[in-house]
């Protein structure tokens, strides 16, 4: 109890910013995340770990007694042997050998206590340590609502540690969460653990020990099974398969479009709201033209991009993605990939940078460098804007089979099996060449089927909806105000000049000549310029040439681009869109990740070719 | 010698002897595959060779080429799990 004295004392003598760190480790699907948002609420970040990019999610906690915690959600491990380069991070911190991230001040291992005698096997690896452990025995509701139950306080005796019973999902058992972090929770004596280093032993202590703190297992889940013969079934699973992704697709333009008409029109009458009470000047031109018209055009999107992670979300809470991983592991080896890839690449639909990330998780380091290489060909969600504009402009709405799909739907559903079938294609070269391999054991965990939560579904959109917004405020807002100034300048008599004449048109004309052949006008060229910085911007820059240019009362943006180009150049740029890296964060992160330039200009330059070829042959064939 | 390829969907048997490199043998025993244990395969997963087999309270889906390094011989396991004294 001294320590725990001295940790008040400490507490209420030490500085704000001498915080202490928690950890929060566990096997994959225990809860963490829940957990962890569960604690932190929104007071929550993501950042890197330096150095190495795997995200790190810390929240900050505020205890009753005024002193305030950083939690540290780390990575899924499922022993100490780590194969991946995200396991070896969250071991490196518990070790208190990653460098940069202190050694935790105490450790809160999650467990789900629906299968405790498997889990509890990682009681003597993490106590190990030597770092004051809570163990969580999350999913309480679960166990005990499936007739399963557990004996806490036995368990206390017999690992010497601190237990909690939680459910994460419901918010209860957190009380003495709390009383474990502010430190007034008292502490079992320790008791010898079975010896490190050697699983059987370990997994036998685990079997005893569940006997002896009479844990009853739980009835097993009888719509777990019934769900997987539905979702596995030879005709059924595939067809299942193929059903909810086109329902994703669909949904992401009827449910998105009520609400889209909703942002635009908030923005369209806060614009002319500012219009009306802003002097006439070069400012008023700058918010109206630069930021309403460019961030405007860009935020309309934010609906559809919820409702793509919304339904992503969905999946993967749920436990379907696993089962859909299952079913796709045969085409991802068709192409000579493992089916660990299939997450990173689906992630990729995203945002092709975390997607990056994640390949850390692929153990092979040649098919690593494959799943990053083709990443970026992969749709992601800022190539939806871009999409999403030229469909509506250009594809007109027709049902194609009946209520379920229409047109647009369609060519969306195309264009992402593009990006897909040459992602793959691009694979296979890669594998059968330079990044030939041998084949690495594949096994892969299918979690129990859960319900997907409001509260958690919640967080990952807010999540999303904070980074969305922020690139607009930062990446968009700076290259739309840059953008603005030059077709703003010269001022000659003192009137700022048609945009043809300004500095945008004159460099939009001088590489006219490169995008000619793709049926593409200088206005455009100007977009695939500001662009290179994120493919979105090329909206806001059409939406501030096009609104500079156009009659000052609302000029309709998809009408403008309909009586500017031809079907062909559409399609051609859509093309040029589906295939060209134009994203300086990815070039940044593969340069990392692959510690050189090495690759990020052979992926720049073979993804340039392939837009380039690919818009050409477009405005060929539909031109 | 028998191995996990040869259980049908419905069946269960003991995990015997892991054919593996010492990190893989290491995952794959964490994961559950520990001789001594009872796995049963559930079910085959459609398109692919992959099957999903259940054990130590988890599922836990295989490449055909990876399960047939994973010997197993029939019994109850009930004598549990092997090896690893102390």
């Amino acid at each position: 109890m001294a320590a725990t004295a001295e940790l008040r004392k400490r507490a209420a003598t030490a500085p704000p910013r001498n915080r202490r760190t928690v950890a929060i480790c566990g096997a994959p699907n225990v809860g963490k995340s829940t957990f962890f948002n569960r604690l932190t609420g929104l007071h929550q970040k993501v950042a890197n770990y330096p150095g190495i990019t795997v995200e790190k999610r810390i929240g900050s906690l505020e205890l009753s007694n005024g002193q305030a915690v950083d939690l540290i959600d780390l990575p899924g491990i499922v022993g100490l042997h780590p194969r991946s380069e995200d396991e070896r991070i969250a071991v490196d911190v518990l070790r208190g050998a990653s460098g940069m991230t202190p050694k935790p001040d105490a450790v809160i291992l999650l467990l789900d206590s629906t299968n405790l005698q498997a889990q509890l096997r990682m009681v003597p690896e993490i106590l190990g340590f030597g770092i004051p452990t809570l163990v969580v025995l999350n999913m309480a509701d679960d166990l005990s609502a499936r007739g399963g139950s557990v004996d806490v306080e036995a368990v206390e005796r017999q690992i010497g540690a601190p237990v909690a019973s939680v459910s994460a999902r419901l918010g209860t058992g957190l009380e003495k969460v709390s009383r474990f972090l502010d430190g007034t929770l008292p502490i079992p004596p320790p008791v010898a653990l079975p010896v490190l280093n050697n699983i059987p032993a370990e997994r036998r202590w685990a079997q005893d020990t569940a006997q002896r703190t009479n844990f009853h297992p739980p009835e097993p889940s009888r719509w777990g099974r019934r769900l997987d013969c539905a979702f596995l079934h030879p005709v059924a699973g595939p067809l299942i398969f193929l059903g909810v992704v086109i329902a994703v697709f669909q949904s992401i333009f009827t449910l998105a479009v009520p609400l889209m008409d909703g942002v635009e029109a908030l923005i369209a009458a806060s614009g002319s709201w500012l219009g009306s009470v802003l002097p006439d000047s070069m400012l008023k031109g700058l918010l109206l033209e630069g930021v309403w018209g460019g961030v405007g055009s860009v935020v309309i999107f934010l609906p559809q991009i919820l409702i793509l992670f919304l339904f992503i979300g969905i999946l993967e809470d749920s436990g379907y993605l696993a089962r859909a991983a299952a079913i796709a592991d045969r085409s991802m080896r068709a192409v000579g990939l493992e089916g660990r890839s299939f997450i990173p690449l689906l992630s990729a639909y995203a945002c092709a940078v975390p997607a990056i990330m994640a390949a850390r998780t692929v153990e092979n380091q040649r098919d690593r460098m494959a799943t990053l290489f083709i990443a970026p060909l992969t749709t992601c969600s800022a190539r939806l804007p871009v999409y999403a504009l030229l469909i509506a402009a250009f594809i007109p709405e027709k049902p194609l089979l009946g209520p379920f799909l229409g047109s647009r739907a369609a060519v969306m559903l195309g264009m992402y099996a593009l990006g897909f079938a040459v992602a793959c294609a691009t694979a296979w070269v890669l594998k059968s060449t330079v990044l030939k391999s041998k084949p690495m054991p594949f096994m892969l965990q299918l979690p129990a089927y859960r319900w997907p939560t409001l509260r958690s579904l919640t967080f990952r959109l807010v999540d999303r909806a904070k980074i969305f917004l922020r690139r607009a405020g930062t990446v968009i807002l700076v290259t739309t105000i840059v953008l603005w100034f030059l077709a703003s300048v010269p001022y000659t008599d003192g009137q700022p000049p048609a945009i043809g004449d300004s500095l945008a048109g004159w460099i939009g004309k001088a590489i006219e000549p490169v995008v000619e052949p793709l049926g593409l006008n200088w206005k455009v060229g100007i977009g695939l310029i500001t662009s290179l910085a994120a493919r979105e911007v090329i909206v806001g820059t059409l939406g501030t040439i096009y609104g500079m240019e156009g009659d000052e009362d609302s000029p309709d943006l998809q009408d403008a681009l309909r009586s500017d180009l031809s079907f062909g150049s559409a399609i051609a740029l859509l093309m040029y869109f589906a295939f060209a890296m134009q994203c300086m964060s990815t070039v940044a992160i593969v340069r990392r990740e692959t510690g050189g330039w090495k690759w990020p200009i052979a992926q720049f330059a073979y993804m340039l070719v392939l837009a380039y070829a690919g818009g050409f042959a477009a405005y060929r064939i539909f031109g | 010698m028998k191995t996990l390829t040869d259980l049908q969907p419905g069946t269960s048997a003991v995990v015997d002897k892991l054919r593996f490199n010492d990190a893989d043998t290491v995952r794959l025993m964490e994961l559950g595959f520990i001789p001594g244990m009872t796995v049963s395969c559930q079910r085959r997963v459609p398109l692919g060779d992959l099957a999903v087999y259940q054990l130590d309270g988890s599922q836990i889906a295989l490449r055909h080429e990876t399960a047939s390094r994973i010997r197993i011989r029939f019994g109850t396991g009930a004598e549990g799990i092997d090896g690893g004294n102390g």
